[in-house]
């Protein structure tokens, strides 16, 4: 690589990073504002552990040492946040902090997991139709793809845990004293996930349309006219750039559909946090929860574009 | 297996008067026929439930006839757990999603086509601010958003389905502007102002209504089959519709503890209306993009 | 020994199904060519005369699914002619009646096993192909260098990679690329449309294939570049020897490159025969569309008294009606009133006129 291609790929990465930062201020702001625009001003009761008006509430602000104006409030919040100090559950008085990573890691490993099988199953089928389009047993996995896609998840899931009791013996819900962690307990829901969570038809779809529009590139013609791989060449447009785009463009979907599943399953995880958390109207779990799953969102988008651009030689140009 | 092409017409001097529906792929045809099947389905029984002209009372309970099954004692698809006639309750059951389901699919229309208008048309800066947005939207997990919308103010579905409304916007803004660059490439938009036709005229007929009706209406029926989605999954978690008024998530989910105990069907009617519906709609849609879309390429 | 010459296409018809037309289009309706070793052959003709797919179908690079491919394409692989339409007519059901096909059914995943089992050999190794719009037809995400270099290992005894880049960069030197080492590590879009038809020219005929063919080489590039990729063909041709296939519609090119010349129009061949022959057009021994289109090139000398042009009337044939007559019937100005009555009915045949020219038209009957 010369040096001018490096010089470049590290301009392009730095725009990147800005622009990551840059979402990220953008999103602590919609989680403020919202919290800030609702009725109550949980703001300060989720930093004086209830809700006040008027005089109480400024002697609250000044008891705690706050500032009373709106940017003020935001910018301690952010600054706490920035050093790691999410607060308080209003709940049980924990630090949400801690809260959040204990449970973040037990949702990363089912999402993770659960894309996995997301993909194992709707790259195949994409695969498939887009080589044999229009044949009968390319319909069939399309359609598969599509009606597990339009099931609602948390009656599969329900379905699964029968058939795992009735058949196999086994009650793969996680229950309060669970001692003896046991495949079942993740392969189940994991699986539930990755089948159930809605985006395997449309990954199926996108995937389909882009295979098959790069397999009828010109490009490709070449590469069979001198005899070489046609799937060496329609590797990185054809399946890596929309692939590690599709990983990108669906986690926000599979978290989603891990709130349902981690309430099934009783999965101790940031899912079952949120939904707790809204019942609750636990402020600061809920913000933090936002914040935490929004950066992991960026995150993945932010590898995307690093994938994009170290693979197509012409992003560096942009 | 053998694929079969049939030369159906002796000669055809004039092909491009075909209807539209003859020249398209048979597949298609029958992904559109039963989408709109759906729709209508969806649409008559939106209309009976509004009038209330049910088979029979949702809410009146049959204690005899707990959890029979289809086409017995005069219930055409049985009873569910305290005796309610099933048919009846899924017709009601539409009342859950679908206004507000309007309500999502408008926002995330008239939002989306505005975003992919600024970005598209007028390019440069305006495009970096709105590529921000979209950006900043698809940040957050819808889910996680209207939790803390529920959290925020009060658990009203109006409120969540503005939310699904305004976090599709992207996906709309997204598929306006590369629609835009594809006319803009081929110069039609240059063209418009060269025969000097005034700006709004050039975006609200000709890009929007002539270029975009097809993607807005196939976003349409998507974003109905998600915001059929979304209310059952906020049922099953609590904040949808409450019982007893019934919505089809909540009937799935009041009907899954007895599922548990081998009676499926309580709990799988309206499991199974929700993925003929969804199915139908996304089918609709797949259909109506081959048709339409696939055809000006 | 008989003489069997390079490439031999027998009867090559090429039809595909549109079912937005519901019909069968016949792009190519039985083509009948001959390549000698070490010559170089034109086809010239409209766009959508069949030309370049016919090039593309004895490449097996139709992809376009519902379509039939019959005849015979016979490659001379060491002196014995080889069919490379071999066995796919076995997964081809055709019902006709006078022509017309009623209907067709095929076992398309056989039918690609087979014919991917066919060219396996000869896609890269023995016959080469460069198309046009280089840009677009060389790998983005590549660099010219890597490309040529996989050509050359896929095909060569070079096996490893420090001597396939020295041999690709031998070849970039040898298409005239400046700076080959420099080059070597260029993408094709850090490159001029020009360059990068020398980079593909490059990459096809680094394997040392028997028969190249170029699939409009000039279309889309800038006329003072087209002169010299023409050129750099020419000299290439001089000091290899390469037998090669030369599709274009643009009749200066073939009249600089092509010993002999088949004109292409609706599908079949109308004329063919040496090339200064059949590129002369004289008025006893020519076919009208040839002369019809040589009148067209733009040429101080060809314009009429106006300063127009002379052009072709009517439209380029549409394949799917054809008539039952000659295919140039309807925009024919030369047939005779003895003849018309020919033409209207009856396709003619390849009349012989004299050594290897032959003309498809009723004009040039004999007795």
């Amino acid at each position: 690589m010369s040096q001018q291609k490096v010089k470049r790929l590290v301009a392009v990465s730095a725009k990147e990073l800005l622009l990551t930062a840059l979402l990220l201020l953008g999103v602590s702001w919609v989680v403020f504002l919202i919290l800030y625009l609702a009725p109550g001003d949980p703001f300060v009761a989720m930093l004086g552990g209830r809700m006040l008006q008027g005089e109480e509430r400024e002697a609250a602000l000044q008891a705690l040492g706050l500032p009373s104006t709106w940017y003020g409030q935001y910018f301690s919040w952010l600054i706490n946040m920035l050093q790691g100090d999410f607060g308080e559950s209003l709940r049980n008085g924990q630090p949400v902090a801690a809260e959040l990573w204990n449970s973040g890691l037990k949702t990363l490993l089912l999402t993770m997991g659960a894309l996995l099988v997301t993909l194992l199953i709707a790259v195949p089928v994409s695969i498939y139709n887009a080589i044999h389009t229009g044949t009968k047993t390319a319909w069939i996995l399309k359609m598969f793809a599509y009606i597990v896609s339009a099931l609602p998840l948390f009656w599969l899931a329900y379905v699964a845990i029968y058939w795992f009791t009735q058949k196999l013996g086994m009650f793969p819900v996680l229950t309060g004293s669970q001692t003896d962690w046991n495949w079942v307990y993740i392969a189940v829901p994991v699986v539930l996930l990755g089948v159930g969570n809605g985006a395997i038809s449309e990954i199926v779809r996108h995937l389909h349309e882009e295979l098959g529009r790069v397999l009828n590139e010109e490009y490709i013609r070449t590469a069979r006219a001198k005899g070489a791989s046609v799937w060496r060449h329609a590797f990185k447009e054809g399946l890596l750039l929309p692939v590690s785009e599709i990983i990108a463009s669906k986690i926000p979907f599979v978290i989603g559909g891990a709130i349902i599943v981690e309430q099934i399953f009783n999965w101790p995880g940031m899912g079952r946090l949120a939904w707790q958390a809204a019942l609750d109207r636990d402020f600061p779990v809920i913000m933090g929860i936002a914040i935490v799953t929004a950066v992991f969102v960026r995150f993945a988008s932010l590898c995307n574009r690093f994938i994009y651009i170290s693979v197509n030689p012409r992003a560096s140009n942009e | 297996m053998k694929t079969r092409y049939i030369q159906t017409t002796e000669t055809i001097d004039e092909y491009s008067h075909l209807p539209l529906w003859k020249t398209c792929s048979k597949i298609d045809l029958i992904y559109i026929v039963y989408g709109l099947l759906v729709l209508a389905t969806v649409l008559v029984s939106y209309g009976l439930g509004a009038l209330n002209w049910l088979p029979s009372d949702p809410d009146s309970m049959d204690l005899e006839n707990m959890m029979v099954a289809p086409l017995t004692s005069g219930y055409f698809l049985g009873t569910d757990y305290m005796g309610r006639d099933l048919l009846s309750r899924l017709i009601i059951g539409i009342q859950a999603y679908f206004v507000p389901g309007l309500l999502s699919i408008f926002i995330s229309l008239s939002l989306g086509s505005i975003m992919g208008i600024l970005s598209g048309y007028q390019g440069g800066r305006v495009e970096s601010v709105v590529e921000y947005f979209s950006n900043l939207i698809d940040s957050f997990p819808r889910l996680v958003l209207i939790l803390l919308f529920i959290a925020a103010f009060t658990p009203n579905i109006y409120i969540i389905m503005i939310v699904v409304g305004l976090t599709t916007a992207p996906v709309v803004a997204g598929l306006v502007r590369g629609k835009i660059l594809f006319l803009k490439q081929r110069n039609f938009v240059e063209s418009a102002i060269a025969m000097g036709l005034p700006t709004y005229q050039i975006i609200l007929k000709h890009i929007l209504w002539y270029n975009c009706r097809s993607i807005l209406l196939i976003q349409a029926t998507l974003g109905m089959a998600e915001a059929i989605l979304i209310e059952t999954s906020l049922s099953y978690l609590g904040f949808g519709v409450q019982e007893p008024v019934p919505s089809w998530g909540n009937m799935v989910q009041s009907g899954s503890n007895y599922l548990m105990q081998g009676n499926f069907w309580p709990s799988t009617a309206p499991a199974l209306a929700i993925l003929a519906t969804v199915l139908g709609f996304h089918l609709l849609g797949d259909g109506l993009n081959n048709v339409l879309e696939r055809k000006e390429r | 020994m008989e003489h069997i010459p390079l490439l031999q296409i027998e009867d090559l018809r090429t039809y595909f199904y549109s079912s937005a037309k519901q019909a069968f289009i016949r792009s190519v309706d039985g083509v009948d060519l001959t390549i000698e070793q070490g010559s170089t052959l034109g086809i010239v003709g409209e766009s959508g005369s069949g030309k370049s797919i016919t090039m593309l179908s004895t490449m097996g690079l139709i992809s376009a699914n519902p379509g039939v491919l019959t005849g015979k394409v016979l490659l001379n692989q060491k002196g014995n002619p080889v069919n490379l339409l071999e066995g796919l007519e076995q997964y081809v059901e055709l019902e006709h009646n006078s022509g017309k096909i009623l209907k067709l059914s095929k076992d398309n995943r056989a039918w690609k096993k087979q014919q991917e089992k066919n060219m396996a050999t000869v896609r890269g190794k023995q016959i080469s192909m460069i198309f046009q719009n280089p840009k677009a037809a060389m790998n983005p995400y590549e660099t010219i260098g890597k490309q040529i270099s996989e050509m050359i290992k896929l095909h060569t005894e070079i096996k490893d990679n420090n001597s396939a880049k020295e041999k690709a960069i031998s070849w970039l030197e040898r298409v005239k690329i400046d700076s080959p080492g420099m080059r070597f590590e260029n993408y094709p879009h850090g490159l001029s449309g020009g360059m990068c038809q020398r980079a593909m020219i490059a990459m096809a005929l680094s394997s040392e294939p028997s028969l190249l063919i170029a699939d409009e080489p000039t279309t889309g590039l800038d006329a003072t570049i087209q002169s010299k990729i023409v050129e750099l063909l020419q000299e290439l041709q001089t000091d290899l020897g390469i037998t090669t296939i030369l599709i274009s519609h643009d009749i200066s090119v073939i009249t600089k490159l092509a010993d002999s010349v088949a004109v292409m129009y609706g599908g079949k061949v109308l004329e063919n025969g040496p090339a200064e022959l059949v590129l002369k057009a004289n008025e006893d021994a020519s076919h009208p569309y040839t002369r019809a289109l040589l009148a067209s090139i733009p040429d101080l000398s060809n314009v009429d008294a106006n300063g127009r042009l002379p052009a072709i009337p009517g439209e380029v044939l549409d394949t799917i009606n054809l008539t039952q007559g000659c295919r140039f019937y309807a925009r024919c100005e030369k047939f005779t009133t003895q003849c018309e009555s020919k033409c209207k009915t009856q396709e003619p045949p390849l009349f012989r006129m004299d050594g290897k020219h032959h003309i498809r038209c009723w004009l040039f009957e004999k007795g």
